[in-house]
C-alpha cells in the first residue's frame, strides 16, 4: 500500500505554518514559512514545495488539505473588504448605524465608535414586511427590489447583503429578492441573512450579514486561487478550511458563508490543545497561549473547546468588550489579554507597576533584542531572571542584549524605588495576575471555577508562566504538548468536519409538543447532515448534538442548554435547563414559564482516527545538559528533545525546547509522557 | 509597606472580586434595565463604610451612592449589632440613589473575629409597586412601596416578612424576589472572595490596604484638579420642566485641588417625580468631572474626596420628604451638561457641545390581543455633541449607557407594529464638526384595548435644545406625537387600537463654526443624506 499524507496549512500574521501527517504512522514533519500578507498563496506554495521536498514525498501523495487563516480577520480590521450594499425593509435602513446605542467605556468622552461597513447611501430599502410569526404583512413589492439592486450596482457595490426584519421566521421574500436580482445581476455576490444568521435580533443578524457580504468576494477570489495553485503543484486532494467553531467545511460551504471562518486559527490552537490534552487524560482544561503581544485563553470541557455563539470583530480597542462589530455566529470561545513577551513595564499615575497591554511588538522589540527599545518587557524580566539564555533564544537564531535588559530595568526600578531583581520577579507577578484574573472573571461569566482543571500551555511564552499561573489559579497540573510552536496547525489535522445549524423560535417551552419539536430539530439535522455529506460521502457516521437557548420568563439572556438524550420531551428539557441553571447561577428562580428563543445543533463527524507519534526515545533516562542561574540559584538544565519516555525531573529545573523554555518550580515533578507531553504536577 | 507589585497585585484581586460579583448578578438578573444597560453596581468598602472598589461597568447613577448608603446602615445598625451572614437592605431614596426601584443590599463581612468591611450591591428592582414609571407622581407615597433600613437576612435567616411584603405589594413578585436573590448571591461571592485574599496574603483587616488605595486615588484626583486654573465658572440652563421651564444653575469653583459645585439659584422641588436626591445629584456631578478631568483614576472613596456638591435644601437638586423622584433622569441628566458647559470656558478642547440627553423611554401598560396583561418600558436615545476633534456620534446613550430593545424582539413579546426606526435627518446641530442626529421611531398599536402610555422625554422645546460650542449650531429638539399630534409628554396618554406614537429624540448640538466645515466631510453628509 503507497503511503498517504494529510497536509495542514496554518497561515498565521507573521508564519505560515504547514504539518504533513502520515496517519497510517502517525508521524508529522513542521516547516515553519513566512507570511506573504498581500498574496497568501505565495507562501503557502512555497512551504509546500520546501516541506515535500526536504521529506522526499510526492505531492500526489496528499489525500486531504486542511486550511485556516487570519487574512479575512484581517480584513476586517483594515476595512479592505468589498464596496458593499444592503437592502433591507422600508424604514428600517438605519438599523445597522444606530446598533446597541451603548458606549463600551462610560467616562470617555471622545469615544471612537466602529463605523458601519455599509454608509447611509449604500443602505436601501425594499417594500415588504414580515411580521413576528413569519407572517407576510406587506407582500414583496419586486420592482422596489429591483430599483435598489440597479442603483445599488450603477454606484460600484460588488458585494450585496439582503436582511429582512423578521427573515428569521420567513426567508420567502429575502430568497425572492435574491432570485430577482441574481438574473438581472449575476456577478454580484449576495449574502441572505435568513441564511448567514437566521436568529432574532435585526442588528446583530444584519452586522453578520453584512459582515459576511464585506469578505465574500475576497474570500471567493482567494480560496478558488489557493485551491487552483494547490491543484497545480501535482496535489488532488480536496481542500477543507476551519470554521470558527472547530470544525471541518469544504470550500464550497466557506465560500457561500465565509464569514464562519473568521477566527479559525485561534479555534484549530484550542482544538489542538484539547485533543493533545486529551492524550494525558484530561477532559477538562484551561488552554492558555502566550505569545509575543497577547495570551489566549480558553476553556475545554469534557474534551471540546467551549463554543460561543456570538463575538465580535474588528474591535475599536482590542481588549475592551462591545467595542467591536456584533458576528453571531458559533465559535470556539477565547479570551483575549494584552499580555505577551513583548508587553511594557510602567509605572502608572497611581505609582503600581503596570504591564501592557502597551507592546514593544517585534520593532523595536524587548530592550534585550537590541533593536532600540529602551523599556522593560516580560521578555527582559524573563532574561534577567535566568529563565531565557542569552544564547539560543529562538532556537538559537537570535542573541540577547543583556546590557540593554539591565539599563531598562534599572530606570523603572529606580522611578519604583525597587532593587532590579526585585522588579524583575514583580513584573513577572504582575502579568501572571493579570491572565489569572481575566481566567477568573471569564470562569466566573458561566459560574465555573478553576479548581480541578489542568492548564495546558503553548506559545513561546506558555510554559514559562503557565506555571505560576497554574499556582495562582489553585490548578495542580500544567501539561506542556509536543511541538507547541506548531500546535494550530497540528489542530486543523485532528478536526472533526462540523456544522451547526440555528432557528429561532421565540415561544414558551410549554406552548410545545415533543412531536413538534422534535421536527424543528431533526429538520436542522438534515440540513446539517446533507453539508457534511458534501464534505465527506454521504455515509460518514455521524455525530449531532442538539441544544436550546432557554431562558426564564422576563429574562433577557439566555443559557445555551445541552438537549437530554433521546426524542423531544418537554418536561425532560425543562429538568435540563434547571440543572445547567443550578450550575451556573447556584440556585433557579421562582419563575414558572421558561421560553426558548433558539434552537441549535452541531453534526459533526471525525476526519481520522488522530493518532500522533511523537517520536520520544526509550532508555535510560538523560542527564542535564548543564545548569543555569535562577534566583532560587543554580538549577539542572535539560533539553526535551533528549528526555526519555517516562523520565521523570523533580523540581526546580529548566526544560529547554528550542522555541520554548518551561520552568519545574521548586517541589514539582515532570514526567515525559510516551504521547508526548511534559506533564507537571504541581506541589500542594 | 506597600511597593508597586504589591500594591498592584493586591488592587487587581480587589477589582476581579468586584466584577467577578457583577458577572455574576448580571447574567441571573431578571430586570430589563439591570440586564441591557448595566443598571447596577457592586462595591467593596472598609469597615467605616468607605468604598475601596466598584465593579467596572456601572452607571454613573451609582457613584458613590452605596457606600453613603452603608454609612447610613452603620448609624441604624452599629458594628456591635452586626453579625455574619446578615444582609441590611433599604430603598430609601434619602439614603440610596434617589429612587424607589433601586434596592440597596449590603453584607458586613467579618475576618478574624472583627468586621473588615462590606460587600455592596444595588439594583434596578423589575417592578417596587405604585404607579407606573412617570413624572406624574406629586409625592413619594404614590410612587410604590418603601424598605426603610433593616436586615434582609439576619445571621443567614431571611425576613420572612419582608419577603411576603415584597411579593404583595409589586406587579412580578418573582422577578423582583429573583433579582434580589441575584443580589445576594453577588455579595456572598464577595465576602468569600475577599476572605480568601486576606488569608492569603496574612491581612488581618483591609485598612492598611484601602487606605493606600483610597490617599493614591485621591492624590491623582488633586493633582488633576490642580491642574484646572483657579476661578468660578458658571453656566446654567432650562429643561422642559412641567408647565414651564426649570432653571438649572451651577457654581463650579476650582480653588487649589479641590472643586466645588453648588446648584443655588437652581428651582425649587415640584409637586411631580423629577426631583433630585443630593446622592444623585453628587453622582452625575461627579460622572462628568472625572470624565473631564480624570477619567483613569479608579472609582473609590479618595477618587471623589476633593470633590464637593451643595445645592440647598428644598430644591430640585436636594429634595426634601415626601418630594417624589421617579423621573429624576428628566433633571439628574442634565448635570452633566452644566459641568461640560461650565468647563468649556477654561478647557474648551477637553468637553463636547450639548447631548440629546437625557435618555428618552416610553412606559406602556395594556394587554395583548390574547387578553394577557403587559407593561415595559422601552427605551431610546438622542444624539451625541461635537467637539473640536470630531463629528457627534449618531444616537448614542449619555451620559447613562442604555440600549434600545430589537425591533423584533419588541413585535414578538408586546402589541406593537414599529413602522419605522431611522435617523433623523438634519437633527444634529451644524459645526465645524456636526452635533449627532437623533432618531424618530413609530410605534403603531397591535392591540384590541387601549393602551396607557408615559414618556420620559426632554428637549422637546426650542428654549431646551441641545446648545452648540465654539459657534455650532445647537441639534434640533425632539418630540413625541400621539396619533400624529404632538402631545405634552409629562402627562400619561391613551393610544386606542390602531393609533399611533411616534418619539423623535434630540439631535447633539455642533462643534466650530458650520462655514469651516470641511468641503469633503459636508459632500459626504449630502451623499448619506443625513445633514
Amino acid at each position: 500500500m503507497t503511503a498517504h499524507y494529510a497536509l495542514a496549512i496554518d497561515i498565521g500574521g507573521t508564519f505560515t505554518d504547514l504539518v504533513l501527517h502520515d496517519p497510517a504512522t502517525g508521524r508529522f514533519a513542521a516547516h515553519k514559512e513566512l507570511t506573504t500578507p498581500q498574496a497568501p498563496e505565495l507562501g503557502v506554495l512555497a512551504g509546500i514545495r520546501q516541506l515535500l521536498g526536504r521529506e522526499g514525498i510526492s505531492p500526489s501523495a496528499i489525500t486531504r488539505v486542511v486550511h485556516a487563516t487570519t487574512l479575512l480577520t484581517n480584513a476586517l480590521i483594515e476595512r479592505r473588504g468589498a464596496a458593499t450594499g444592503l437592502l433591507t425593509t422600508a424604514g428600517f435602513r438605519d438599523i445597522l448605524e444606530i446598533g446597541h446605542e451603548r458606549k463600551y467605556e462610560i467616562y470617555d468622552l471622545f469615544l471612537p465608535l466602529p463605523a458601519p461597513l455599509v454608509r447611509r447611501a449604500h443602505r436601501l430599502e425594499a417594500e415588504e414586511r414580515i411580521g413576528p410569526q413569519g407572517q407576510v404583512e406587506i407582500a414583496l413589492d419586486e420592482a422596489s427590489v429591483i430599483a435598489a439592486a440597479d442603483r445599488l450596482v450603477a454606484m460600484g457595490i460588488a458585494s450585496l447583503a439582503i436582511g429582512f426584519l423578521h427573515a428569521y421566521a420567513n426567508a420567502a421574500h429575502e430568497q425572492r429578492a435574491a432570485a430577482l436580482i441574481g438574473i438581472r445581476h449575476p456577478d454580484l455576490h449576495l449574502s441572505l441573512s435568513s441564511e448567514v444568521s437566521p436568529q432574532i435580533r435585526e442588528y446583530d443578524r444584519l452586522s453578520t450579514t453584512v459582515a459576511n457580504a464585506y469578505v465574500k468576494p475576497l474570500a471567493v477570489t482567494y480560496l478558488d486561487r489557493l485551491a487552483r495553485d494547490i491543484a497545480a503543484l501535482g496535489i488532488a486532494a480536496p481542500l477543507f478550511l476551519m470554521l470558527s467553531n472547530g470544525g471541518l467545511t469544504h470550500v464550497d460551504e466557506a465560500k457561500r458563508v465565509p464569514v464562519r471562518l473568521l477566527e479559525s486559527g485561534p479555534a484549530a490552537g484550542a482544538l489542538a490543545a484539547a485533543v493533545l490534552g486529551g492524550r494525558s487524560g484530561a477532559r477538562d482544561m484551561l488552554a492558555f497561549d502566550m505569545g509575543g503581544t497577547t495570551a489566549k485563553l480558553a476553556v475545554v470541557r469534557d474534551g471540546a473547546p467551549r463554543v460561543a455563539h456570538r463575538f465580535e470583530a474588528a474591535r475599536e480597542r482590542r481588549f475592551t468588550a462591545g467595542s467591536g462589530l456584533p458576528i453571531n455566529i458559533s465559535t470556539v470561545e477565547l479570551i483575549e489579554i494584552g499580555a505577551g513577551g513583548g508587553s511594557i513595564a510602567s509605572l502608572d499615575p497611581l505609582g503600581l507597576l503596570k504591564v501592557g497591554p502597551r507592546s514593544a511588538g517585534s520593532a523595536p522589540g524587548p530592550a534585550c533584542y537590541g533593536r532600540g527599545g529602551s523599556e522593560p518587557t516580560v521578555t527582559d524580566a524573563n532574561l534577567a531572571m535566568g529563565h531565557l539564555e542569552a544564547e539560543g533564544f529562538a532556537g538559537g537564531t537570535m542573541r540577547l542584549d543583556v546590557a540593554a535588559t539591565e539599563a531598562a530595568l534599572a530606570g523603572l526600578a529606580q522611578q519604583a524605588g525597587m532593587a532590579s531583581d526585585a522588579l524583575a520577579a514583580g513584573i513577572q507577578a504582575v502579568v501572571n495576575e493579570a491572565m489569572a484574573g481575566a481566567a477568573r472573571v471569564h470562569l466566573a461569566e458561566h459560574g465555573g471555577e478553576a479548581a480541578g482543571l489542568a492548564l495546558l500551555v503553548t506559545g513561546g511564552g506558555g510554559p514559562l508562566h503557565g506555571p505560576d499561573v497554574a499556582r495562582r489559579l489553585g490548578l495542580r497540573r500544567v501539561i506542556c504538548p509536543p511541538a507547541a510552536g506548531v500546535a494550530s496547525a497540528l489542530g486543523l489535522l485532528l478536526a472533526p468536519a462540523r456544522v451547526d445549524e440555528v432557528a429561532t423560535l421565540a415561544c414558551r417551552l410549554e406552548s410545545l409538543t415533543g412531536e413538534a419539536l422534535e421536527a424543528r430539530f431533526r429538520a436542522l439535522e438534515a440540513e446539517a447532515r446533507r453539508v457534511i455529506g458534501e464534505t465527506l460521502g454521504p455515509d460518514a457516521p455521524v455525530r449531532a448534538e442538539r441544544a436550546a437557548d432557554l431562558r426564564f420568563l422576563g429574562q433577557g439572556h439566555e443559557l445555551v442548554t445541552a438537549m437530554p438524550p433521546g426524542a423531544c420531551d418537554i418536561a425532560a428539557i425543562r429538568a435540563a435547563f434547571e440543572a445547567a441553571y443550578r450550575a451556573v447561577f447556584a440556585g433557579v428562580p421562582p419563575v414558572a414559564a421558561v421560553e426558548v428563543m433558539n434552537i441549535r445543533v452541531a453534526v459533526s463527524a471525525a476526519t481520522g482516527d488522530g493518532r500522533l507519534d511523537p517520536m520520544i526515545p526509550s532508555g535510560a533516562p538523560t542527564m542535564p545538559h548543564g545548569t543555569r542561574r535562577l534566583s532560587i540559584g543554580e538549577v539542572p538544565l535539560y533539553r526535551r528533545a533528549a528526555l526519555v519516555e517516562g523520565q521523570i525531573i523533580t523540581g526546580p529545573a529548566v526544560v529547554e525546547d528550542g522555541m520554548s523554555t518551561l520552568l519545574v518550580p521548586p517541589g514539582a515533578l515532570a514526567t515525559q509522557e510516551a504521547n508526548g507531553n511534559l506533564v507537571v504536577e504541581l506541589p500542594a | 509597606m506597600f511597593d508597586p507589585v504589591l500594591l498592584e497585585l493586591l488592587w487587581a484581586r480587589l477589582v476581579s472580586i468586584v466584577d467577578e460579583a457583577a458577572a455574576t448578578l448580571l447574567r441571573s438578573s431578571f430586570s430589563t434595565v439591570v440586564r441591557e444597560s448595566h443598571d447596577f453596581g457592586c462595591v467593596l468598602t472598609d469597615a467605616q463604610g468607605r468604598s475601596v472598589v466598584q465593579a467596572t461597568d456601572s452607571v454613573p447613577s451609582f457613584l458613590c451612592t452605596l457606600p453613603n448608603t452603608i454609612r447610613h446602615f452603620l448609624q441604624e445598625f452599629p458594628p456591635e449589632t452586626l453579625q455574619p451572614g446578615d444582609v441590611l437592605i433599604t430603598n430609601d431614596i434619602w439614603m440610596g440613589t434617589g429612587h424607589l426601584p433601586d434596592i440597596s443590599v449590603a453584607k458586613p463581612i467579618f475576618a478574624n473575629g472583627r468586621l473588615v468591611g462590606f460587600a455592596g450591591s444595588v439594583a434596578h428592582s423589575p417592578d417596587i409597586g405604585g404607579r407606573i414609571r412617570s413624572a406624574e407622581a406629586r409625592d413619594i407615597f404614590e410612587e410604590g412601596l418603601q424598605i426603610p433600613p433593616m436586615k434582609a437576612i439576619s445571621a443567614g435567616v431571611p425576613d420572612a416578612t419582608l419577603m411576603r411584603l415584597l411579593r404583595r405589594n409589586t406587579r412580578v413578585p418573582d422577578q423582583v424576589l429573583g433579582d434580589l436573590h441575584a443580589q445576594f448571591t453577588a455579595l456572598d461571592l464577595m465576602e468569600r472572595r475577599l476572605r480568601d485574599l486576606l488569608a492569603e496574603h496574612g491581612l488581618d483587616d483591609l485598612a492598611a490596604l484601602a487606605g493606600e488605595i483610597q490617599a493614591r486615588s485621591e492624590a491623582a484626583t488633586r493633582a488633576a484638579f490642580a491642574a484646572v486654573p483657579d476661578g468660578v465658572y458658571r453656566a446654567e440652563l432650562l429643561t422642559d420642566g412641567l408647565e414651564e421651564p426649570l432653571l438649572l444653575r451651577l457654581a463650579l469653583t476650582v480653588a487649589g485641588d479641590s472643586i466645588t459645585c453648588d446648584y443655588a439659584g437652581s428651582h425649587a422641588q415640584v409637586p411631580r417625580a423629577i426631583n433630585v436626591c443630593l446622592a444623585y445629584t453628587f453622582a452625575y456631578t461627579a460622572f462628568a468631572v472625572k470624565a473631564v478631568l480624570c477619567p483613569a483614576v479608579p472609582n473609590n472613596e479618595g477618587a471623589f474626596a476633593p470633590l464637593t456638591v451643595t445645592a440647598p435644601l428644598g430644591s430640585i437638586l436636594n429634595s426634601s420628604h415626601p418630594a417624589a423622584g421617579g423621573a429624576r433622569a428628566l433633571t439628574g441628566h442634565f448635570l452633566p451638561a452644566l459641568v461640560l458647559s461650565a468647563l468649556a470656558d477654561v478647557l474648551p478642547d477637553q468637553v463636547v457641545a450639548g447631548v440629546g440627553s437625557p435618555l428618552w423611554c416610553m412606559g406602556f401598560s395594556g394587554f395583548r390581543r390574547d387578553g394577557s396583561p403587559i407593561a415595559n418600558a422601552l427605551f431610546i436615545n438622542g444624539g451625541y455633541g461635537a467637539s473640536a476633534g470630531r463629528d457627534g456620534t449618531n444616537v448614542l446613550s449619555w451620559p447613562s449607557n442604555v440600549s434600545a430593545a430589537s425591533v423584533e424582539t419588541i413585535e414578538q413579546s408586546a402589541p406593537w407594529h414599529v413602522r419605522y426606526r431611522r435617523l433623523r435627518e438634519g437633527a444634529g446641530g451644524a459645526g465645524t464638526h456636526r452635533g449627532g442626529t437623533g432618531q424618530e421611531t413609530l410605534y403603531e398599536s397591535r392591540s384590541d384595548q387601549p393602551i396607557a402610555v408615559t414618556f420620559l422625554a426632554e428637549r422637546t422645546q426650542p428654549g431646551s435644545a441641545a446648545p452648540g460650542l465654539e459657534g455650532g449650531m445647537p441639534g434640533a429638539p425632539g418630540a413625541v406625537l400621539v396619533n400624529g399630534l404632538h402631545v405634552d409628554p409629562k402627562r400619561q396618554h391613551v393610544v386606542p387600537p390602531g393609533g399611533t406614537v411616534e418619539m423623535r429624540t434630540p439631535g447633539g448640538g455642533g462643534h466650530g463654526l458650520p462655514e469651516r466645515r470641511d468641503p469633503a466631510l459636508t459632500a459626504a453628509d449630502q451623499m448619506d443624506g443625513i445633514a
